[in-house]
This record gives structure tokens, C-alpha cells and sequence, in this order.
């Protein structure tokens, strides 16, 4: 660039720090809307984001963040995880004793501890909501049905992730619940023995068992569902952004795949390059893109107004106040409440109950009615519905707002299905005690 | 060489080399990761187990006085002994594992009411089916061999 000459030692030892920024950073803060743009798709943490993003996207009562607290919360657990793993050893001998040292010994041991059960149990309650948020928006209609059963893999992949984690303390909590949790699974028609023996590596649990769910938890699981999170994320984009209602002059996606324009379906479909004439509104409003390509937001020329703001800073801001508030959360409840540690492991005497996790204690109550049809069946036939959902209600309509009217049979029947699987899980948790009888927690 | 018309069969679907050659990779790709899955499943199902053996002596028929029910908390096991008649029955309740205790009427599981008789049968509560009776062997040594990997019939006594 510089001619050589005019460069001297010294002017290139006092450029050195603003050289070696500008080669990590390739925008200065954005103070334009090129700036802006071009901070979020060079900036490789950034860049998974869209430049611009919908209004209706960032309204905090549509989505209450909980997808993205999830994800933090996934970030939080694998660092803490981490951490815990320095000192972790997947023994049956030694687990309990590392389980004391974290609360005895190791500096911020029981308080990481905290953090990655608090964490956990956070997860699985916040993964459902945002299932429940999706259902009831009704997110899950094309063409966003493929990543609505993604999000159902990662909420099964969650459950299995928090449940091979309660084993690991190796106390009477842990090796009970677990012994009751595989034995629901041994009930599965056809292989249920073989899985169980497959999971416990040994008809009991034990050693094996310990170290297999030690590797599941800590690299198989996590792994998986790095890769699932990232397609899940990916395909927001792709399918178009966050679910919202249609609009006057909206373009619709699927507009585009069809080559037979429709003009009475409200907005008229674009094919690219060629103009559409914009009967609704009056004037003739034009729509620039290449929409057969990209779905999602669209450069609109014209009258149409544009609803669309810069994610720097609006949504990078609302994406730091929810981690921020995520990570307050976890730190504050880590530091009041102590995550339990029962008795070390006896193999001879079952607490009076056994409890499997509080996640699985609807199935529990179900199980106590009866063996196979309340630990395998009627859990099976739940998670066949939720995979299928998108595939069996294909009518359009009612995306984008909560408790729509039109979808009020949909919802009325996921709400009763939701209260019936949390009532069973609280009459499980508070209502049975010693062999499984009714007791009052009063 | 004359051409013959081809018939709209053939206009269809023509049988090329690059087909026949597609299909055959497709199926073998196919074919490798099935093998894959299989033989990756295959390798962490254990052959040897570490924890307790399922095959375990339990001492003589004589440690039993006639009339004796005694619990073997470790193995899991129930030792009766009924005159010259000796059974052994599990103690792992077939509902969802946990171990049963004795009661006056016969076992009882703590984590969800089952309740058996002194056989093993279900009498009340979630549990599936009766306690396993596993087969009872005299070694040449002449103690008594519990096999767990064989169960008999409830009732089945083994005469001493």
C-alpha cells in the first residue's frame, strides 16, 4: 500500500496495536447501516444471524427468549461440566468421595456443582416450555415442520442427557432412580431387556453402568446435540426466521415454489427479476430479491413499509440481556440452594420410596398403574404425536399468535395433554410416599 | 443391423451401464453402514460382565435347617428350604427392580407396593409377574449351585 520508504521501525511498532485489531476486527463499531450490516455477516459469531431481522421477532411476549435461554443453558452446562470433569472420576469406589471433595476441598467445588444441576434441571423445564411456546404459536406448520421434529429430538436428547447425569454422584438418589428409570426401559416391547443390558453394560447397575453413562454424558450426548443445535439454528434461517403472522403485503414463501401465480390469495407471488404488481395496496409496489433463492426478509422497494430492523444492536442486545439474565439466574439459585447428596450407594436397601428424576416421575405414577403401558406405550404413542404433529395438521393458518382462534381445538388438546403430564409428574413428585401410597404433603 | 422401434417399456427406462453402476455403489454404501452400525453395536455389548457372576454357590444344604427362609441380600436371592425340598427365589421385584423384603405373607417391595405370596406369585400392586425361581444344583463338591440364567417353574423344588 505505503511506499516502502516512507515506513519506518518506529511507525510500525506504533501502528502494531491498531494493525493487529483491524486484522481481527474488520469493522470499526457500525455507525452506518453498511456498518451494521457488515459487522454482522463478517463477524463469524455473528454471522449465523440474519443482517436484519423482523420486528415481531424481538417482541419478548412472543418468544419469552426461551429457546436462546435453553441454548445458554447448554453453554453453562458444558462449561461447568467441563470444570467438574477435572476432578470427576467415573468410579464406583471414588465417585462419592470426589462428590465430598467438590463440597470440602475443591476452591468453588459445590457451588460449580450447583450451577451444573441447577442448570440441568433448568434446561429440562425450559426446553418444554419453548415446546410448548412453538406448539401454541403454532411454529411448527411448513415450512417449518422438519425443524419442529428437530426440536423434539433435542428435547428427548435432553432428558436423556440430564438423566445419565443423575447416576454420576454415585449416592442412594442417583443409583435408585437410576435403577428404576432402566427398568422402565426394559420393558419396551421386542429389545427392552437388550437395551437395558445394553445401557447398564451388566444386568445390574453398577461399575459398567456408571462408566457408560459417564461417557454418554459427557461425549456422545453433548456431541449430538452440538451438531442437532447448530441444524436447529440453521434452519430458523433457512425456513425464514421466527414464526410470525402473515402480513398485507407479505411474500410468501411458498408463494415462490409455485409457478402458477394465485392473485385472489391476498399478496401476488414474485418470480424473480419480474416485478409484481401490488393489487392490495393500491399502487403499484415492486418487489426486488432473489426470493426464488433465499426465503426471509426481503429488500422492499416502494410503498411497503419495511418492518425489519438491523440486529446490530437491536437483536444482539435483547440476545445479551437474556444471557445475562440466564446466567444471573443460574448464579443466584446456585448460591441459596445446595444440590443434594443423599447417602453413598447400598445395593441392599432401596430408599423407601425410590424416585426416578422428577421429569420421569409422570411416568413413574403411570408405571404404578401399569408396567408397560405407563413407562413404554403411552410414552412411545406421546413422542410419535409430537414427531408427526406437523405431518398430520397441514391446515394453514394461525401462525405467529398465541392462543390463535383458529387453532383453538389444536391447543385445547396439547393443553389437556400438558396438564395431565405435569399433574402426574407433581402427584408423583409431592403425593406418594412410602410404597408408593398417597400421602399429603401437608 | 436393423433398429427395431423402441417400445414406450423401453423409452422409460433405459438400462445403462451408469445406472447399473449407481445402483450397485448406492447398495453397497448402503450395505457398509449398516454392517457399520452393527458391528459399533456389536462392540459395547459386553461379552464378559464385571459385577457378581449369575452362576454362585450358596454352601451346603445343611446351612438351611428345614422350614428356613433365608435372604441372600447380595446375590439378590431367596433361599427356602421346605423339608427335603430347597428353591431359590429372586428378590428383584419384576416391576421396576427394587428389592423385595420379606413379609408375614411372603415379600413386599418398597418402591411401589408390590406385594407376593411365599411362592412368588403377585398378590397385589404394579409388579408384571411372579418372582423368578432360579435352578438349584448339587456341585461334586456338595454345595449347593445357584444358576440366575435359568429360570424354572414356580413350585419347582430341588430335592436334597
Amino acid at each position: 500500500m505505503s511506499n516502502q520508504t516512507t515506513t519506518s521501525p518506529w511507525k510500525t511498532l506504533t501502528a502494531l496495536p491498531e494493525n493487529i485489531w483491524h486484522s481481527i476486527f474488520r469493522n470499526p463499531l457500525p455507525i452506518s447501516d453498511l456498518g451494521r450490516a457488515s459487522t454482522t455477516f463478517t463477524n463469524f459469531f455473528l454471522h449465523v444471524h440474519p443482517v436484519k431481522v423482523h420486528r415481531h421477532s424481538l417482541r419478548a411476549t412472543y418468544t419469552w427468549g426461551l429457546g436462546l435461554i435453553a441454548f445458554f443453558l447448554f453453554f453453562i452446562l458444558s462449561v461447568s461440566g467441563v470444570l467438574l470433569m477435572f476432578y470427576y472420576v467415573p468410579s464406583t469406589t471414588q465417585a462419592y468421595d470426589r462428590m465430598l471433595d467438590l463440597r470440602g476441598t475443591v476452591a468453588f467445588g459445590i457451588f460449580l456443582r450447583n450451577m451444573h444441576r441447577w442448570a440441568a434441571h433448568g434446561m429440562v423445564a425450559v426446553v418444554f416450555l419453548h415446546l410448548c411456546r412453538v406448539f401454541l404459536t403454532g411454529a411448527y406448520k411448513p415450512p417449518r415442520e422438519f425443524n419442529w421434529v428437530l426440536g423434539v429430538g433435542l428435547f428427548l436428547l435432553t432428558l436423556f442427557a440430564s438423566f445419565t447425569g443423575y447416576l454420576l454422584p454415585w449416592d442412594q438418589l442417583a443409583f435408585w432412580a437410576i435403577t428404576v428409570g432402566t427398568s422402565i426401559a426394559g420393558y419396551a416391547p421386542v429389545f427392552g431387556k437388550e437395551i437395558r443390558f445394553l445401557l447398564l453394560g451388566d444386568s445390574n447397575v453398577g461399575q459398567e453402568a456408571l462408566l457408560r453413562f459417564y461417557v454418554l454424558h459427557v461425549a456422545v450426548l453433548p456431541i449430538i446435540m452440538s451438531i442437532l443445535i447448530a441444524v436447529h439454528f440453521w434452519r430458523i434461517r433457512k425456513d425464514g426466521g421466527l414464526s410470525r403472522p402473515p402480513e398485507e403485503d407479505d411474500f410468501l414463501p411458498e408463494a415462490v415454489s409455485r409457478t402458477t401465480a394465485e392473485p385472489a390469495s391476498g399478496p401476488s407471488a414474485a418470480v424473480t427479476a419480474q416485478p409484481a404488481a401490488h393489487a392490495e395496496a393500491g399502487e403499484s409496489a415492486r418487489i426486488y430479491g432473489i426470493q426464488g433463492l433465499v426465503k426471509g426478509p426481503i429488500t422492499k422497494a416502494g410503498n411497503i413499509p419495511d418492518r425489519s430492523v438491523f440486529s446490530w444492536p437491536n437483536l444482539f442486545m435483547a440476545e445479551l440481556v437474556v444471557f445475562l439474565v440466564t446466567v444471573a439466574g443460574v448464579l443466584l439459585v446456585s448460591v441459596f440452594f445446595n444440590a443434594p447428596l443423599e447417602e453413598p450407594v447400598n445395593m441392599l436397601h432401596p430408599p423407601n420410596p425410590a424416585k426416578a428424576p422428577w421429569y420421569f416421575l409422570g411416568l413413574q405414577e403411570m408405571v404404578s398403574y401399569s408396567a408397560f403401558w405407563g413407562g413404554v406405550g403411552i410414552p412411545s404413542i406421546e413422542v410419535l404425536l409430537l414427531l408427526l404433529l406437523p405431518y398430520v395438521d397441514r391446515k394453514l393458518g394461525g401462525v405467529g399468535r398465541w392462543f390463535s382462534r383458529e387453532r383453538l381445538l389444536a391447543n385445547s388438546l396439547f393443553i389437556t395433554f400438558a396438564i395431565i403430564n405435569l399433574g402426574l409428574i407433581i402427584i408423583g413428585t409431592f403425593f406418594r410416599g412410602p410404597n408408593w401410597e398417597f400421602v399429603s404433603p401437608w | 443391423m436393423l433398429k427395431k422401434k423402441p417400445s414406450p417399456e423401453d423409452q422409460a427406462e433405459p438400462l445403462t451401464r451408469r445406472k447399473v453402476l449407481s445402483w450397485l455403489s448406492g447398495f453397497s454404501l448402503c450395505g457398509s453402514a449398516i454392517i457399520t452400525v452393527f458391528s459399533n453395536f456389536t462392540f459395547i455389548t459386553p461379552r464378559a460382565t464385571y459385577g457378581q457372576p449369575n452362576r454362585f454357590s450358596v454352601g451346603r444344604p445343611e446351612d438351611y435347617p428345614p422350614g428356613a427362609r433365608i435372604a441372600l441380600e447380595a446375590q439378590r436371592i431367596c433361599m427356602v428350604r421346605e423339608g427335603n425340598q430347597m428353591a431359590a427365589i429372586s428378590t428383584t421385584c419384576t416391576h421396576l427392580g427394587c428389592i423385595v423384603a420379606s413379609s408375614e405373607t411372603g415379600f413386599s417391595c418398597p418402591c411401589h407396593g408390590s406385594r407376593y405370596d411365599q411362592d412368588g406369585n403377585v398378590t397385589a400392586g404394579p409388579a408384571p409377574k411372579h418372582l423368578p425361581w432360579y435352578r438349584l444344583t448339587l456341585a461334586p463338591n456338595g454345595e449347593l449351585e445357584v444358576d440366575k440364567d435359568t429360570e424354572i417353574e414356580v413350585g419347582t423344588y430341588f430335592k436334597v
